[in-house]
This record gives structure tokens, sequence and C-alpha cells, in this order.
């Protein structure tokens, strides 16, 4: 048999056509178009059926099967064209303004109208598509019977089938994808959001009543039983509940919708659409579920959201859809390698096919990243409630090793440090106690501290530049014992408890001496671990990065030398043992004790002498009162300003080991300083060769101040007292007189004697002489009352202005220091004209060795110098410091 | 590095030494155990110029690695034909410093009655009445007020001995001396 094609391209065969088959050929096959034609626009009417078969034949007899076949088709796609993408696409017409909007965007459109206009135009198209394919079939089994006819040649009718139909799909989809306009997606996706909300609400319901029954079970409980109920709806199908039945209605309706867009060879646009329905519906979750709460973990319940609805209703779509074919075919071990860890496997669905669980490991995923970016946005407000929030930052950890996109942690959390605490409104305090939370959360996240050291760095940068930086360190550090000097230092933010720990740690790695060097090293091999994308725990392994990140290391850090961290808290120190009335050391001598561990011994001897010397006070005081009452007659002379010894005691203190002190002259009133010499003396009898020597404005004294009618009780520093008692000897004084009879500059009196006023004890008025005050006692309170002066017993510390600080502070030792280094680059300029920075700094590290010797880094000296500059005492040009003439 | 030592050992020697002058001429020889004697000395004597003697127009300071070899600036004083200029002067400290003077030679060009065109000057306490209680602060200070009161009896150059009492012509030889050594050196 020869080829059909090969008809119309040999003209010799034309020729050997008869003249009558010639017209038998043109007679049918108008026939054949009448028929097709009237067979594919008449509405449903097949009775030309068996015309149009025998028309068939015919030309099926001079081998013209192709020419039929193609003709039918053609006209087959131009009346789908014409009637059923044409009519489709017009149902859709009144919506065309949605094409631009936003996914997110609210339709504002009647949701039943769209959603019944859908039904209808899918059910119409199917219709028109169910009824030619019937046409489609007439024509196959036209050309099978005219083959079974033929007999000899037996004719692959299901392959002929096929391929007809195919190639039909083949037109309708390309047809409906030509013309498709451009807001169908829009409202295919608005179509699966709206059911997937309302599914889920319905979902959720359950859920929560599931939820609700294991209240009082354990969460993990919880959810296996969770997910178990869902299971059973789904297998057991005389489960016979009305939300179920609802449920089920829905996930037809969309399985129903799903499949006739499939029928049109929408297929992938469909999935889109559901897909990204089924993220919004996520993304909206998470958001819901983890909010501004930090206090809980919500990871769990959002997996086992996703176990519960997105999962549920994509079992049941492809069940409908008949993807999965059956639980026992895809059953027996033919688990899919991706498939997660078996516990978050529903015992219902005890298999899922492998479509579903991809869906379930996009799912999580997205889940994943959704949820962490959320708290990696708002990782600032967690770490300020550090300790409550954890379990967000444990959230944020699992989220991390599933995701590995640790980096956008980094950046992001930098630049929210950026903006909302390393600025000039928040106190050093401040900065420090979350600098310390940021320590504690990132260290859960990252054991190895590589992220946290990226995160540190800005501020540790920022911290260095403040000045009172090393002072709260130093607080912190010391303050976790119930101190009540700092203002806002709840004890949970106390360094003191990272010492204890320290300690324990200590104890079993053995002292770490030089612990500067090793961090830095622990540092530099954190850095080489790191990888672009260190995707889950390397870094948990291997011995070496067990190594806990060191809070102390990495706040001493801030400092840069323990030497400075050391110096500011003997000047501390220094000033709350002489403001100590006992000789109560016990918490110091602790705290020193912890401070050694991590410092070492001999940074902290001068703090330990000091200590020891109130221990030694504590003796020498109990000796000198012991000899009082050997001899008690010797005493003190007798008369009414006589004090007895036993009011008294001294802190003797080793000057060279302390700071340096701030000593002012003070005029005591003579009992008590009668008192003070007699007390000296009996020490030098005890301690010959040394003697004592007061430094009497140092010191508290308890004061009871009778009043005509009241009694008050202070402590105060002795210059206070001192003013007090003057006004025994006579109700009013001159400033200038009471200044003079005390010994101190009349505006340390003025300053001083302020607090006097502000008790309300004493006024102050002018006095005849316009640069002198009159201040007088005030006997009566009643007087006063009308100033709503405070009454009753006060204690309060006189002395807590800055200026009356007894031992100088470190800013101020700093600033002498730096007035020496300043001396000797003044000399220097003077003599070699110029000089550049480095020489400078090599020439103070040769000559200038004051004490403390010259030990500042070459920034500093830089900084200090461009201090120089711009106070124009300096001139820099070409990298070379001048004097500035 | 020599220099640096413990400055508590500085304070023995102050009380240590007087003895030892006492005993006369008893030279002590350069051993490195005087030499950081030497250096604390010096180092005591740069402190305290440092913190004293900005003010008063003098100033030294070690030239280079050694402690041994300063530079020092004189400014002329106020009032005085020197006045506004400013001289560089060198001084190198014996190994047995303080019972030797050091050397103290001008570095730039100064017309004046007791400095030679080399610029040696001539000075009894640099010479024979030089004294271990002396110190760096010192020697500048008589150097600065040398320029204002000349010793005239011995000139090292006698036309400034001369033209002394001619103080117009004195100054224009001061400046145009002071500014050709400028020029020299730059």
């Amino acid at each position: 048999m020869e080829e059909l094609n090969s008809c119309f391209f040999n003209p010799a065969i034309l020729d050997s056509l008869s003249e009558d088959s010639l017209h038998e050929i043109i007679g049918s096959y108008n026939g054949f178009c009448d028929a097709t034609q009237s067979l594919l626009t008449g509405s449903g009417d097949l009775s030309v059926g068996p015309d149009f078969v025998s028309h068939v034949h015919t030309l099926c007899k001079h081998r013209l099967h192709s020419l039929v076949q193609d003709h039918f088709l053609r006209v087959l796609e131009e009346t789908f064209e014409r009637n059923g993408a044409s009519r489709f696409w017009r149902h859709f017409d009144p919506y065309s303004h949605v094409a631009g909007l936003n996914k997110n965007d609210d339709l504002d459109i009647d949701e039943d109208e769209i959603q019944s206009v859908l039904y209808n135009a899918l059910e119409e198209v199917t219709l028109e598509k169910q009824y030619q394919e019937k046409c489609l079939l007439m024509l196959v089994h036209g050309l099978q019977s005219f083959q079974d006819q033929m007999l000899e040649d037996k004719h692959d009718f299901e392959g002929e089938r096929s391929y007809l139909t195919s190639k039909y799909q083949w037109i309708v989809s390309s047809v409906l994808m030509a013309t498709l306009p451009r807001h169908f997606p829009v409202i295919l996706h608005w179509y699966f959001k709206r059911k997937l909300e309302e599914l889920s609400t319905i979902m959720d319901e359950e859920f929560c009543d599931g939820a609700s029954q294991n209240k009082d079970g354990m969460d993990l409980d919880e959810k296996g039983k969770v997910c178990n109920k869902v299971g059973e709806m789904d297998v057991d199908e005389c489960y016979n509940d009305h939300r179920f039945s609802e449920n089920s209605r829905l996930v037809k309706n969309i399985g129903k919708v799903v499949l006739d867009l499939r029928n049109l060879g929408f297929t992938s646009m469909a999935e889109d659409a559901y897909a990204s329905a089924i993220f919004l519906l996520l993304k909206a979750k998470v958001n819901d579920v983890a909010g501004d709460d930090y206090r809980s973990s919500v990871l769990q319940s959002i997996k086992s959201w996703i176990q519960a609805v997105p999962l549920q209703f994509l079992h049941a779509l492809l069940v409908y859809l008949g993807d999965v074919v059956s639980y026992e075919s895809t059953s027996s071990g033919l688990k899919s390698p991706l498939a997660p860890q078996p516990s978050s496997c529903c015992p219902g669905i005890n298999t899922p096919s492998e479509g579903l669980v991809r869906w379930k490991l996009r799912l999580e995923y997205f889940a994943y990243e959704t949820l962490q970016d959320l708290r990696i946005a708002k990782l600032f407000e967690i770490i300020v409630d550090y300790p409550e929030s954890s379990p967000a930052i444990e959230d944020l950890k699992l989220c991390l090793e599933y995701t590995g996109q640790h980096s956008k942690l980094v950046e992001s959390f930098i630049s929210a440090l950026r903006y909302r605490l390393l600025t000039a409104g928040a106190s050093t305090n401040d900065i420090l106690h979350q600098y310390v939370s940021t320590i504690k959360a990132l260290r859960t996240i990252d054991p190895a501290g590589v992220f946290l050291e990226a995160v540190g760095e800005p501020i540790r940068d920022y911290l260095r530049g403040r000045r009172d930086t090393i002072k709260c360190i130093v607080t912190m550090l010391t303050d976790g014992t119930g101190g009540n000097s700092s203002s806002s230092a709840n004890t949970g933010d106390s360094l003191l408890e990272e010492l204890n720990r320290d300690e324990e740690i200590q104890e079993n790695a053995g002292v770490d001496d030089d612990f500067n060097s090793d961090d830095r090293q622990a540092w530099i091999n954190a850095m080489r671990r790191w990888q672009p994308d260190p995707v889950e725990a390397d870094p948990l392994k291997g011995s070496r990065n067990q190594r806990k990140v060191d809070i102390l290391g990495m706040i001493v850090g801030i400092i840069g030398s323990k030497d400075q961290l050391v110096h500011e808290y003997r000047t501390m120190l220094a000033e709350k043992l002489l403001n100590k009335s006992d000789y109560d050391i016990d918490s110091e001598i602790r705290t020193l004790e912890l401070l050694k561990i991590h410092f070492g011994e001999s940074s902290l001897q001068k703090c330990e002498i000091m200590l020891n010397d109130l221990i030694g006070s504590k003796r020498t005081n109990s000796n000198i009162k012991a000899t009082i009452n050997q001899l008690p007659q010797t005493s003190v002379e007798v008369g009414d300003s006589a004090i007895s010894m036993d009011v008294i005691s001294a802190t003797i203190i080793s000057s060279n080991f302390w700071p340096p002190i701030q000593d002012e002259p003070l005029n005591l009133p003579e009992p008590v300083d009668n008192l003070l010499s007699d007390y000296a003396k009996r020490f030098s009898e005890i301690k010959t060769p040394r003697k004592l020597q007061w430094k009497k404005s140092l010191g508290t004294i308890k004061l009871e101040v009778q009043f005509q009618d009241r009694e008050m009780q202070f402590t105060v520093a002795p210059v206070h007292a001192s003013i007090i008692m003057k006004f025994q000897e006579q109700p009013s004084w001159t400033a200038k007189n009471l200044a003079a009879a005390i010994g101190i500059p009349a505006d340390s009196l003025n300053r001083r004697i302020n607090f006097w006023i502000s008790k309300g004890i004493i006024t102050e008025s002018q006095g005849e002489d316009s640069s002198d005050h009159v201040y007088t006692i005030v006997e009566n309170m009643a007087e006063t009352s009308k100033n709503g002066a405070s009454a009753g017993t006060q204690d309060l510390l006189g002395g807590d202005e800055e200026e009356d600080r007894s031992v100088a502070s470190v800013e101020n030792q700093l600033l002498k220091e730096m007035t020496v280094y300043e001396k000797f680059i003044m000399g220097m300029l003077t003599n070699f004209g110029s000089m550049a920075l480095d020489r400078i700094h090599n020439t103070l590290k040769m000559f200038c060795i004051a004490d403390p010797p010259y030990d500042k880094s070459l920034q500093q000296l830089q900084s200090f110098l461009s201090g120089l500059v711009s106070e124009e005492k300096l001139e820099l040009r070409d990298g070379m410091y001048f004097l500035k003439k | 590095m020599e220099v640096r030592s413990n400055p508590a050992a500085g304070n023995s020697f102050d009380h240590r030494r007087p003895p030892a002058v006492s005993s006369k001429q008893q030279l002590p020889s350069p051993h490195s155990v005087d030499t950081s004697a030497v250096s604390q000395r010096l180092q005591k004597e740069l402190m305290a110029l440092m913190m004293s003697g900005g003010d008063l127009g003098v100033s030294a300071f070690p030239d280079g690695e050694s402690i041994f070899t300063w530079i020092g600036t004189v400014e002329g004083g106020k009032g005085t034909l020197y006045e506004g200029l400013s001289y560089k002067l060198s001084l190198r400290f014996p190994l047995d410093y303080p019972f030797k003077p050091p050397q103290v030679k001008f570095e730039t060009m100064c017309f004046h009655p007791n400095v030679d065109q080399f610029g040696n000057i001539c000075l009894d306490i640099l010479q024979d009445k030089w004294s271990s209680a002396y110190d760096c602060r010192t020697i500048l200070l008589s150097i600065q007020s040398l320029l204002e009161e000349p010793n005239l009896e011995s000139p090292l150059n006698s036309y400034a001995a001369a033209l002394w009492n001619d103080k117009e012509d004195y100054r224009r030889m001061v400046h145009k001396q002071y500014f050709s050594g400028e020029a020299l050196e730059s």
C-alpha cells in the first residue's frame, strides 16, 4: 500500500483516477464538510451521524485519511475558538480591571458572584469540550469501522484515538493560552485564597478543639493526638461530623475546579494559584501565631498547623484528583528519601505519597524561613527582654539550623543596633546590659561565637568611645551582692553571677592565666572556621569548639586591657571601703577572690592589701579600745564635751597601695580633734614606730541632732558634721566666719551647707555685707513646716556629689598622666621642630618614665594628639606634628 | 634598654653619692652600672625640665636613642636684643656626669661676644665653675641670661664685644647672623 500523502503530490496518480471516482471524492468531501459543519455547530444534534460516517468511509476508500483528520481538527479548532474560548473568557470580562492588582490586595468584587461565574464558565466550557470530544469520537468510530471493513490491515484503534484526543487537548489548551486574558490568573489566585481561608477556619476550629481536649497533656502528646485525630477523619469514611462533611464538600469543590482547569490545560497555572494561596495563608498564620510574643515557642504549633491544615487539604485534593493511587500501593518501604524524621509523620496518613512529602518539606521550609525573618526583624526587642524571650531564641536557632541564613541575622541585627542602641541617647549601662544579653542569647544560637563576634564588634567599638564604660563594667562586676548604688541594675544583669559561673568552669579547666591572648586565639580560630554558608551545626563538632563563649572575656575585651579594669576597680573599692563605718567586708573579699581567679593574683595585689588594711584596722581598733578599758580614768578629761572613745573606729590604710586620696584640710570640733589625737597617741604606743596621720575629711559620721521640738539622725561626711556642730556654739554664722572656723574655702562651704539647707535645718539669708551670707539654724520645726521640709529620721550619705569623692577618680588620674605626656610632646617638638606619629610614640616610650610609665597604644596617642591639634596647641601637616606658633 | 630602670634606685642614688664626692676625684670609671645611674639622673632631669621648662623659654630633649646627647632650645629673653629668636644647642653629657659638665655648643649661628664662630661657648659654669648641683635646666637658663649679659672681659668674638655698646648695629648683626644661619640650614 502506498503512502497516503503521495496522492496529493503525484500527478500521475491523479491522472489514474477515473472521472467517476473523482466525482465521488468531490461529492463525498463536500458532504463530509457539510456534515462536519453541522455536527460541530449544531447544538447537540447528532442526527447527521450516519451520513457523516458514510462520507468518511468514502473518503477513506480513496485513502484520504489525513485529509479527513486535518479538516476535522481544523474545524474543531475554529469552532472551539469561536464557541468555547471566547465565550469562556467573556464570563470574566467584567473583572478585567483586576489584572493590575497585587496578589495580596482584596478584589473589589462580589465574592459569591465571581465564584459562581467561575463555576459557570468552567461548566460551560467543559460541556462544550465534552460535546466536541463526542464528535471526535464519532470520527474515530467512522475511521475504525472503515478499518474493520478492510480487515486485512489491523489498524491500531487505540493509538489512533489517543493520537486524536491528545491532539485535541493540545488544540484546546493552546487556543485558551493564546487568548488568555491577564486577569484570569489573578481571579484564580483569589479564588483559591478565599477557599483556603474558608477551609482553614474550619480546620482551625477542629485543631483548637483537638488541642483543648489535650490541654493538660504534654506538648508532644498533644501534637501526636491532633495528628491522630486528623488522620482518623481522613481514613474513616463513617466519620459523620457535619464539619467534616462541610470541609470535604469544600475540598470537593476545589478539587472540581482544579480538575476542570487541568482538563483545559491549566495544570501548572492552577497549581501555582493554589500553591501561592497556601503560602500566603501559611505566612499569615506564622505572623499571627508568632506575633510580638516571645515568651513561648511557636515553632511546634506552626508545624502541627501545617500538618493539620494545608497538608490535610493537599492530601484531600490529591486524593480527589487521583494522584495518590492508594495507600497500599505506595506503602511498602517506598518512602521518599526526602522524608523527614518519622516522628513528624501523621499516623493516620501512614505513608504520605512522595508529592505530599515534597509539599510538606516545601511548606516547612517556608514556615521556617518566614518565622526566621520575623524573628530576625525583631531580634533587638527579643534580646531586650532576653531571659523571658528565650523560647523565641530557641525557635530562631532551629529555623537557622534549617535555613542556614545566619548572615541575614548578623546584617539585620547590626543595623538595628546601630539605629537603636548605639546612639548618644542610650546610657552606657543599658548598652552594656544589652551587650550581655546579646552574648547570652547568641550563645544559644551559635555556641562557637562566630556570629557573636561579628555582631559584638560594633558594640565594642562604640563602647570604647564612651568614657564611663569602664566604670559601668566594674559596677556590673562587683555589684551583684545586693548593692544599692547602681540605679537600674537588677540582679539578673549582674556580671557577678558570671564570675561565679566562671569559677566553676575554671575549677574544671585549671586556671586560665593569660586569658586575653587565649581569647584572641579562640576568635581567630572561629574566624578561620567561618564559611560563607555554615549549614547545619558544623561548629558543634570538635572538642575545641565546645568552649563556651566567655562573657567576661568579651566584656574585658571592650576595655582592651585588664589593667585598666583593675585600676578602676581599685578606685571604686577604695571609695567603698572608705565609706564603710563597720569593718564588714565579706562581700568585697568574695568579689576580690572571684576577680583574682579571673585576672590573676598579681594584678589585684594592691586591692588585697587594701582589704587587709581593713582587717588590720579592725584588730588595731579593738586593741586600742582595750587599752581604754584597762585604764578608764585616763581616757578623756572629764567635762561635758567629753566623748567616749568607743564611738570612734579608724580605718588605717597603707597609703602607698591605695589610689591617690583627696584630702582637704578641715578643722574638726575640739572634742573630736582631741579624741583623734588621743587615738593616734595610743596607736603609736601599740605600733611603734608607726604613727597615725588622720585624713580628717574622710569617713562617715553618725549624727544625732537635737532640737527644741524634735530629734533627727544623719549619716554624713565629716565636713557636714563640722558645719552643723558649729551651730552648737552660736545659732547664726556668716559664711566667711564659718568657713574660717572650719578651715575650708568659702565656696566649698557654700556647696556643703546646701545639704543642711535642703534638710530644712539651716536657712540662708542675705547678710549686711552684700557679698556675705548669713546661715541660721532652725530650732523650731513649726517655723519651717510651710517649706514642707522633711522631718524624722534621715539616713542619707551627704557626700554623694561628684567632687566629694574621697578618692581621685580614674578620669582625673588619667588626665594627670596625659598632662605629663603633653608636656613631653611639647618639649620634644620645641627641640625637634616636627615629628611623625611613630617617632613621638617611640620617644615617649623611651624617655617618658613617669609613674605610671607611658603605656598607651599608637592609636591612643594619635587620638590624644588630635585632641591637642583641635585645642590649637599642635598642627598636623603631611603626617608631621608641629607646634602651633 | 638601660635608660629604663627602677626609679626607686634613683632615689637611693642621690643619697648615696655625696660621700663619694667628698672623697674627691675618685673618678668613677664608666662601668655599665654607673652608666645606668647617670642615665637615671638624666631621666629625672628630663622629667623636671619637661614639667617646668616650657614657660621659661628653655627646653631640651634627648636626640635619637641615646640619653647622653640632647638638643636644646633657648629663646631670647623678652626685652633683650635676642627677643623673638630661638637658638638650637647641642648638649653632650659625659659618662661621669654630673661630676663633669656637659659639652654645650650653639648649633644656630649666634652673634655674641662669648660665642665663637663654631658655636663654642665661654661660660664659667660649663668649665671650672661646674658643680654637680647644676642640671640641664640651670645650664640652659644660664645660657639664656648670658645672651643678655655677656662677659666682655674674655670675649671669643671680639668684634661682637666691641659692637656691644652700639645696640642698633649689634641687633642688626645678631639678626643677620641668625637668619643667614637659618638660610644655610634650609
